[in-house]
């Protein structure tokens, strides 16, 4: 992991302000979550119509917060809760927006804003439309506003979902949370009621066994770390030539270390052999290798282009299908795939890595109806510039310039994408699926 | 604590399977290669953590573990345990070292499965370890004996006295000799003679290497060694493995041994094994013990026999105890060579395996050696190492058992129930040391 | 026969300085003194038992090998060749072979008796040769005799002789002796034979060698250790030398059993045979 100098100089005595006279970005460090952390440090205000009433019961009652149902001024409130899921009208969404506004400056470091409402459908009258699809316009954009590490990001729920949905009160949590440190300006679909809440909101993957392939090091060695600390059982999955390191990692969570390469035709065989041999079951694949190999199409060699579709996306093609075929991949099984910006928005020089990651969000979609019938999803993470030691081998000069294209103003670190995929795979998302997830602090490119 | 009532007719009871439930190694390297600075523990932990990490056995208290390296630092008196204490186990399991020349790693696994069949034990780990590239340097002989009469001085008169007794050259050091203590020939040279006895040539000898090389290099392209192996130092296959080896290749070598003798010197570095460094493990457990571990058993450790020759008055050659030891392991167990589907004798030289399977084949052998009536059988080349050995993953000495037994294991598992193997490992000293494993 | 009872085994160091200096007296004898050389109440030292043992690679025990037997006993043999009237000078002697009967084998406990005579003075091919014979006894019990063979080359006492030893051919090695340039100092320091030839080459090149050779009972009794304890308690021990070992040197070395009829052949050659012998047990 490569360490962000600009982010130490820009809060450190001289330097930062420097730095700030001269109207630099101002990133500031990211608080990151650790088991046993207060869900918030200080005030939650909850705004909004009814369904700001449950939103605001669940958060006082369930998880013993202090919620202000209305803005006391001169409060410091860590997080704005917004209730939306009864707007009518555009005009019906001022009230709580300004009261919202009224405390934006006052929000701690860190801060939450989130956004509960309901998904725009073409059948809907046109103002319930315009005033749903308006919240989506409006959390970017404040998204972009916030300072100080701040993040805002939206759920948007299909008609029939409460607000007291477990995927909507694991997703309100783990936006709440410092889990999603890096996770800025995104707005998620809960698709339905599906999914249970956790005894434990500090080891929801309790019981679960979770295979994470390409574990051996970087996003994948914080994915196989962060499952295990939410109580996963993990098989650490990489290839054989990785197994120094594969071996550092399972013996740290305790898992077993599977040498692998995803794309020999017996993976998924392999994987589920030696997952259910060993463990009794399995609940849980994230679908983490990858590679790049980047070139700009008109100097692509073939195999740069075909390994690239084999690693990223043919192989979990081919290991879901054998996951799907067995009947032990059926007590709510998750399905977690590496996605990436890229994917979403192209990137010159990796067409290949693009179409491979693009390939992801497709699978994903058309995989997650597969998986209904036996309570499971899929969905993909896609992050944006994280700290590796893939990226700390970009030129400095790009790097420093990709890690400031977001609204954070700084590279994310593996561990915000692993607990993106954490979140993704806990039986409280069990209503998420066929979904993207960005994990990208609001980067500029895309949607 | 309750004192248990003796068990009933303890005699009249078999005593259970032991299983071979795994295995872990690292690569092996060439001596002064990528483990030039890699120490016995280094790698023996390394071997160990693997296998902790194949298994899930993080913090798992184990019944014991026994291992071994033939060349050893005094420093490292206690390697096992001390490798165990380094490594992700339990540091409630206890370990202790085994030392039997290249017949280690066999010897652990052999004696750690009687401790299960005879319920002392639940499971273990059995292991073997050894780099030429770290090997010990010890102090002269008389510069060792001046430096104890040192510490052992009282007075400053005495001490110096001790000291004046050092002179220069004692201060050079003696490195470990490879060569046999009593007859003072190296392993080669002595092969050399058995070969020149059996009148093996450097064709058969070369055609040995050449299928361990192919063997080895296509098990590792089929993923067979991944479960097996874990890399180490960069490495992620035996670094000895050529996979484009060929005859003409080999027959260009020049011998190294047998030079002196009348008859022409066949054995050259290619159909020799080279120094090696590395390190294998083998995870060992009852029927009881695996399930509750969710392991599947891959075989069974059935029976075993050691043997030895009397190498140094010339009665036999240095490596062919086997030859006497499985013709008694097969006769106890009602078996003969076709009854195996799977044989494994470790090429310390091409020539080894070659002059064993003379013997075995030669009806005067068998009849004045062996007391048969003749011949004592031949063994189909088609499974005799059919995943290459030593001449192509090298032969780090006490390491070798470990990989043999894994290998072994898990082909034995995949060819399914009823199939057999018999393992053959000659071992300097003249002795020999070979098993029986069954697919569990 | 008169017989001279020394004190104590004497050291050989001082028996060559005696020797040198009489050597250059004429001698007028050319029959043997008829006399015999005893040492009574001979005890082997335990510290010098074991740098023996771990010189020749014998095995750590309270017995004494037959070969450390011959150091300690045949000062007294020597002691008898640097008289003034032995017909051959000690200085020059070669060592032509060593015969060794072991009864049963002499432990640290054991005080023993050295008994030292010279006898069959006869004609060689190149010279004269004498045996020595040694007897080891505790009590009335003879327990080691040995018979030593010396040619003094060039002197002609009784004419030429022949010498019957049939030619020598290089058999199938079964090991080797990788003799390090101080070995014959190493010998020296245990056995008390300090001979010059055997310590350096300057040393050695003073009396004829290119270089320093080994003992002869060295030889002999690495040979006799690489039987090991197939040998047994009671047995005879015999060598002959050829060509001395020159220093230092790689020897091929045959210590095999002697198929049907019993104990072992022993032979050590390089280009040249050095030694030839047998160990065979006795009942």
């Amino acid at each position: 992991m490569s360490s962000d100098t600009y982010l130490n100089l820009v809060n450190s005595g001289f330097t930062g302000k420097l730095a700030k006279q001269l109207g630099l970005p101002q990133p500031t460090p990211l608080r990151r979550f650790t088991p046993g952390q207060p869900l918030l440090e200080g005030p939650v205000l909850v705004l909004g119509g009814p369904s700001a009433d449950e939103l605001a019961h669940l958060l006082s009652a369930d998880w013993d917060l202090d919620v202000h149902r209305h803005a006391t001024p001169e409060t410091r409130y860590s997080t704005v809760v917004l209730g939306l899921t009864d707007l009518t009208h555009p005009s019906s969404l001022g009230a709580p927006v300004l009261e919202l506004s009224g405390v934006l400056k006052k929000l701690a470091r860190g801060g939450r804003v989130v956004t509960v409402s309901r998904a725009a459908r073409t059948e809907d009258a046109p103002a319930v439309a315009a005033a749903r699809q308006g919240v989506d316009g409006f959390l970017r954009s404040i998204a972009k506003e916030l300072r100080g590490g701040a993040t805002a990001n939206g759920l948007v729920l299909a008609e029939t979902v409460p607000v007291t949905a477990p995927s909507v009160v694991g997703a309100l949590r783990f936006f709440l949370s410092t889990r999603s440190a890096f996770v800025d300006g995104q707005l998620l679909a809960v698709d339905s009621s599906a999914g249970s809440l956790p005894s434990s909101w500090d080891r929801p993957l309790e019981g679960r066994v979770a295979v994470v392939t390409g574990a051996a090091r970087g996003i994948g060695e914080s994915i196989a770390d962060t499952l295990a600390r939410d109580g996963a059982t993990v098989v650490a999955v990489d290839v054989p030539a990785a197994g120094e390191q594969l071996v550092a990692v399972a013996n740290r969570v305790r898992g077993t270390a599977l040498q692998l390469d995803v794309t020999a035709p017996d993976a998924g065989t392999r994987i589920l052999e030696h997952t259910v041999t060993r463990h009794g079951r399995i609940d849980i694949v994230v679908h983490n290798a990858g590679i790049t190999r980047d070139k700009l199409l008109a100097n692509m060699a073939p195999d740069k282009w075909d390994s690239v579709l084999a690693v990223n996306i043919a192989s979990q093609l081919a290991i879901n299908e054998a996951l799907l075929a067995s009947d032990d991949f059926s007590d709510a099984p998750r399905i977690v795939s590496l996605a990436s910006t890229s994917g979403i928005a192209g990137n010159r020089g990796q067409s290949n890595y693009a179409a491979s990651k693009g390939g992801v969000i497709g699978m994903v979609r058309a995989t997650a109806p597969l998986l209904e019938a036996v309570g499971g999803t899929a969905n993909a993470v896609a992050p944006g510039f994280i700290e590796t030691e893939m990226t700390a081998r970009i030129p400095a000069v790009t790097r420093q310039v990709a890690r400031r294209l977001n609204s954070l103003q700084q590279g994310g670190q593996p561990v915000d994408v692993a607990e993106t995929v954490a979140f993704l795979a806990s039986p409280a998302a069990g209503g998420i699926a066929g979904r993207v997830l960005r994990v990208c602090g609001q980067n500029l490119v895309g949607q | 604590m309750a004192r248990r009532t003796p068990a009933a007719a303890p005699e009249t009871t078999l005593p259970r399977a032991a299983y071979v439930l795994g295995g872990n190694r690292i690569p092996f390297a060439r001596a002064g290669g990528p483990y030039a600075h890699a120490s016995n523990q280094d790698m023996l932990t390394a071997a160990l953590d693997g296998l902790v990490a194949r298994y899930g056995l993080q913090g798992e208290r184990i019944g014991e573990v026994a291992a071994g390296a033939v060349l050893k630092h005094s420093r490292d008196f206690n390697l096992t345990r001390e490798s165990v204490l380094g490594s992700a186990l339990s540091a409630e399991t206890p370990a202790y070292d085994v030392q039997m020349a290249c017949a280690t790693g066999l010897e652990t696994v052999v004696s750690l499965s009687n401790k299960i069949r005879l319920g002392q034990l639940e499971s273990a780990i059995a292991a073997g370890v050894d780099t030429t590239s770290d090997a010990p340097i010890a102090v002269s002989d008389r510069l060792r004996r001046q430096l104890l009469d040192l510490s052992r001085a009282r007075s400053a008169g005495q001490k110096l006295a001790a000291l004046a007794k050092i002179r220069p050259k004692d201060l050079a050091p003696s490195a470990p000799r490879t060569s046999e203590p009593r007859t003072h020939l190296s392993m080669g040279e002595h092969q050399a003679l058995t070969t020149a006895q059996w009148g093996i040539t450097q064709a058969a000898q070369d055609e040995v290497a050449l299928a361990s090389h192919q063997r080895l290099a296509a098990a590792y392209d089929d993923g067979f060694f991944d479960d097996l192996v874990t890399p180490f130092r960069g490495l992620t296959r035996d670094a000895n493995l050529r996979a484009d080896s060929s005859l003409e290749k080999l027959a260009s070598l020049k011998p190294t041994f047998g030079l002196g003798l009348d008859t022409p010197a066949t054995m050259t570095a290619g159909n020799s094994t080279p120094l090696s460094d590395g390190a294998s493990t083998v995870l060992l457990g009852s029927a009881e013990w695996a399930a509750a571990h969710d392991l599947v058993p891959l075989a069974s450790v059935v029976d075993s026999e050691a043997a030895a020759v009397d190498f140094v008055h010339g009665v036999d050659g240095l490596l062919m105890a086997p030859v006497f030891a499985v013709p008694r392991l097969l006769e106890r167990n009602g078996l003969t060579l076709d009854d195996f589907d799977l044989v494994e004798i470790h090429e310390a030289f091409a020539s080894t395996v070659l002059t064993i399977l003379a013997a075995w084949e030669s009806e005067e052998f068998g009849r004045t050696r062996l007391g048969l009536d003749g011949a004592f059988g031949s063994v189909d080349r088609a499974r005799l190492n059919v995943h290459g050995s030593s001449l192509a993953a090298g032969h780090p000495f006490a390491a070798t058992g470990g990989r043999i037994i894994a290998t072994v294991s898990k082909e034995l598992h995949r060819r399914g129930p009823g199939t057999r193997a018999l393992v053959s490992i000659c071992a300097a000293g003249g002795l020999g040391l070979t098993a029986i494993l069954e697919a569990a | 026969m008169t017989v001279v009872v020394l004190p104590d085994v004497p050291g050989l160091g001082g028996l060559y300085a005696r020797a040198a200096a009489s050597s250059v007296r004429p001698r007028r004898q050319t029959d043997l003194p008829d006399v015999a050389y005893v040492v009574r109440s001979v005890r082997a030292d335990p510290a010098h038992l074991t740098d023996y043992q771990h010189l020749l690679a014998e095995s750590a025990s309270d017995l004494l090998p037959a070969g450390y037997v011959h150091v300690l006993a045949f000062p007294v043999a020597t002691a008898l060749m640097a008289r003034a009237d032995f017909p051959l000078p000690l200085v020059g002697l070669v060592h032509l072979s060593n015969r060794v009967t072991q009864h049963r084998p002499l432990s640290l406990a054991d005080t023993f008796d050295v008994h030292a005579t010279a006898t069959n003075l006869r004609a060689h091919r190149t010279g004269t040769q004498v045996d020595l014979v040694t007897t080891v006894s505790v009590g009335d019990d003879v327990t080691w005799r040995g018979v030593s063979t010396y040619l003094a080359k060039g002197v002609f006492l009784q004419g030429a002789g022949e010498d019957d030893r049939s030619p020598f051919v290089p058999p199938v090695p079964t090991g080797q002796w990788v003799l390090a340039s101080d070995t014959g100092r190493r010998y020296a320091a245990v056995s008390g034979d300090h001979n010059p030839i055997h310590l350096s080459s300057l040393t050695a090149k003073a009396f004829g060698f290119p270089r320093a050779i080994a003992h002869g009972m060295y030889t002999a009794s690495l040979a006799l250790a690489g039987v090991g304890a197939a040998r047994g308690d009671a047995f005879d021990w015999s060598v002959d030398f050829f060509k001395p070992v020159l220093l230092p040197s790689t020897v091929s070395v045959r210590i095999a059993s002697a198929g049907t009829a019993g104990g072992f052949d022993l032979a050590a050659w390089t280009s040249v045979p050095h030694l030839t012998g047998n160990v065979t047990p006795t009942p």
